[in-house]
């Protein structure tokens, strides 16, 4: 297993924010898959094409996984103040094949939107910028992920319904 | 090589959700899990950080009302204060409001990846609607 980890936003980049995501998603690899060789890159800003540059490196030496943290909301586009989220719409234009879920607040918000997919034979996952949803979608991901037989729409709930239950209730459409 | 793409699961939550926003604070290294932990254990409520700058926060509390949010509004500048990695250098400004609504039943969420706020101003304007 080689694994590529690449954080996006502009507060973990400015070090604003500890990137304590990344040092999870580490530790959670070395103790799933011992022999795994896993990198972290410099993260990315919020802007889709860099994001979109940045993966297109990082396929090119060929990892198995690419894991991107932040950027799965709605951003900007509801708060002037909240930076752009843009990594799933990168992933959306990037991938070849993909499968993706979305959790709207009944506000209508969009709150997060996760996408699991290939590009040539690597696997690329976004997960959420906020700590406790990160974690638990990175778990429910290792607990869908099966080495021999990668399954994206299985991966993909799993992980949407972990994110989901870390949320104050319930109603699935 | 064609692109495909399934439509995975559209989950709607129904929480309530209020947007506290923290200014006048200087910001290096901050721990979110930390500031998040603290200020869900005051608010008893779930926390998330959504956006950080250098010198603002801003965070969705879920399941209380700006006014409930505000009430105990020392506590929750004790608890930023005691946070590694922020320092208050003047009077620490907190505002709390209620996230704008976008009435989902009208937008289509299948269609689209954008935004369900930008499919429904899209919907007002091609209905000359001004539900905003």
């Amino acid at each position: 297993m080689n694994a590529a980890i690449i954080p996006t936003g502009a507060e973990i980049l400015a070090g604003t924010v500890l990137d304590t995501s990344s040092a999870y998603i580490m530790q959670k690899l070395i103790k799933y898959f011992p022999d795994c060789i896993v990198t972290k890159l410099c993260p990315a800003a919020d802007v889709q094409d860099i994001i979109i540059n940045k993966i297109d490196i990082c396929v090119k030496s060929n990892p198995d996984l690419i894991i991107i943290t932040g950027g799965s909301g709605g951003g900007h586009r509801y708060s002037s103040s909240l930076a752009c989220d843009y990594t799933h719409s990168a992933l959306s234009e990037y991938l070849d094949k993909y499968n993706a879920s979305e959790i709207y607040g009944k506000n209508g918000h969009l709150w997060c939107r996760l996408v699991c997919g290939f590009k040539n034979d690597c696997l690329v996952i976004n997960l959420p910028g906020p700590y406790a949803e990160a974690t638990a979608a990175f778990d429910a991901f290792l607990e869908a992920f099966d080495m021999n037989e990668i399954d994206i729409v299985k991966i993909n709930n799993q992980m949407i319904n972990a994110v989901y239950s870390k949320y104050p209730v319930s109603e699935v459409l | 090589m064609d692109k495909v793409n399934y439509n995975g699961q559209k989950i709607i939550a129904f929480a309530d959700k209020t947007i506290l926003k923290i200014s006048n604070v200087s910001i290096k290294g901050l721990n979110t899990k930390e500031l998040e932990n603290s200020l869900m254990e005051k608010l008893n409520t779930i926390v998330r950080i959504i956006g950080v700058t250098g010198e603002n926060i801003e965070m969705d509390i879920y399941n209380l009302s700006p006014e409930d949010v505000l009430k105990d509004a020392h506590g929750i500048i004790k608890a930023v204060s005691l946070t590694e990695g922020i320092k208050a250098e003047n009077v620490m400004d907190l505002s709390a409001e209620k996230a704008v609504q976008v009435d989902i039943d009208n937008i289509d969420i299948v269609k689209n990846i954008s935004c369900a706020r930008e499919r429904w101003q899209s919907y007002e304007r091609s209905n000359n609607t001004d539900r905003s």
